[in-house]
């Protein structure tokens, strides 16, 4: 069983689990060893190569395990110079490598073990799966994946008239790690047009407010830049909580941050004030429960008669 | 104000030396540990001045187009800050003096009483 319900679970996710194969994520040149081998010399393997599992091979198929406990169990009992053959565990669950990794999370959950090894269809030892291998490898591949979406949402928009951009950055809760990417970005589309650095200024901290909102507040959502001659629309769309009371949320000072935000420098209850400052249009919708769609222009030429 | 005289100013070590390095002057000193509070400066040619050792410390300087950031109190800055300064072609100094130290040294050398 895999520890999320997958009637509730985003579909990009579940698509994940059961499209990458456990081959995707173990780690292959397994150190093992032989049936002969003493334990002595399986206890130097392990910790030469900083592994807590040692698979005991016979003519390249997989017969056994022996891990840190067993090691401890023979330098307790005083077997230690043994071999592995007689003091292996035989009892092994094994995952095959073309198994989807859905099967490596459910064998972890159910079977408590911190490894198993992994055998191809030829039932030889290709490679070994540890909980660590799982989380870093669904990690490397939902970045790959969102990376992919981005892409795809930028392809997918209307043809944009020449001289026109437009970007659209999805924004993580919490990502402080990539928070900013974005704006820096719309700052460089800027700054290669030749636009002002006062308006490349007044644009990127419209762009970072919204963006640090969406990274603080939201449950994530998107950034959307339009550049087009004579302006630059930023639009923060997000996917919820929503705010309860709008007059609240653009009073300066007001903010609904925790410490742990206000520690990284962030939540003086300026950032949607400060967005209104420096845009010349600011419009600001939200629903509770359903999320809040903020846009802001800023103008890049004075056009007589033009209604932001 | 040149770099080099906001090294001499602050005892500071420089972390990373930006492509302006020589040549920029500075004008300007914001000294403040809140992000937001950076945000809503409005000048050309100033320098950051904070105890804020985060990464988003590098994103605020430049998108107010601060030339460099001071790291005062003698943090050390993570290795993502100094990529990230790096990347942004920003100048990291650090200083062992406190804000308001660092501060009033920098104000006496922009007033050219120091």
């Amino acid at each position: 069983m895999i520890p999320i319900d997958p009637n509730a679970s985003p579909s990009a996710l579940l698509e994940l689990i059961y499209r990458l194969k456990v081959k995707d994520i173990m780690t292959g040149n397994v150190k093992s060893a032989e049936k002969d081998t003493p334990l002595r010399e399986i206890q130097k393997l392990m910790r030469e190569n900083k592994v807590s599992g040692v698979p005991i091979v016979d003519d390249g198929r997989l017969v056994g395990m022996v891990s840190v406990d067993d090691i401890i169990r023979a330098l307790d009992q005083g077997y230690i110079d043994s071999p592995a053959g007689i003091h292996m565990s035989r009892q092994l669950v094994v995952l095959e490598d073309d198994m989807p990794v859905s099967f490596a999370i459910s064998s972890f959950e159910k079977h408590r073990f911190g490894r198993f090894p992994v055998i191809n269809k030829q039932r030889e030892l290709v490679g070994i799966v540890t909980s660590r291998d799982v989380t870093s490898g669904l990690l490397l591949e939902m970045n790959r994946t969102l990376e992919e979406m981005e892409r795809a949402l930028n392809a997918q928009s209307a043809p944009v008239p020449a001289g026109q951009v437009k970007r659209v950055f999805l924004v993580q809760q919490f990502d402080y790690e990539n928070a900013g990417r974005a704006s820096t970005e719309l700052k460089k589309l800027l700054n290669d047009r030749g636009v002002d650095r006062p308006l490349q200024r007044r644009a990127a901290v419209a762009s970072y407010e919204l963006e640090m909102n969406l990274v603080n507040h939201s449950l994530g959502g998107r950034l959307i830049f339009h550049i087009d001659v004579d302006r630059v629309t930023i639009e923060a769309i997000d996917q919820g909580p929503g705010i309860p009371d709008l007059a609240k949320a653009m009073t300066e000072g007001f903010s609904t941050a925790n410490d742990w935000i206000r520690s990284l420098g962030f939540g003086a209850g300026m950032g949607l004030p400060n967005t209104k400052r420096v845009a010349d249009a600011f419009d600001l919708q939200s629903t509770v429960g359903k999320g809040t769609h903020v846009k802001a222009v800023i103008l890049l030429k004075v056009v007589e008669g033009s209604a932001v | 104000m040149t770099f080099d005289q906001v090294l001499e100013a602050v005892s500071g070590e420089p972390v990373h030396r930006s492509s302006r390095w020589v040549g920029q002057s500075i004008r300007h000193v914001v000294t403040c540990d809140l992000m937001s509070d950076v945000l809503v400066t409005d000048h050309d040619e100033v320098l950051l001045v904070t105890s804020l050792p985060s990464d988003q410390v590098a994103r605020t300087a430049d998108m107010v187009g601060a030339c460099g950031v001071v790291l005062v109190n003698g943090k050390a800055p993570q290795p993502s800050l100094v990529d990230l300064c790096d990347q942004l072609d920003l100048t990291l100094i650090r200083s062992p003096l406190g804000s308001f130290e660092a501060s009033w040294h920098l104000g006496q050398r922009l007033l050219g009483k120091e």
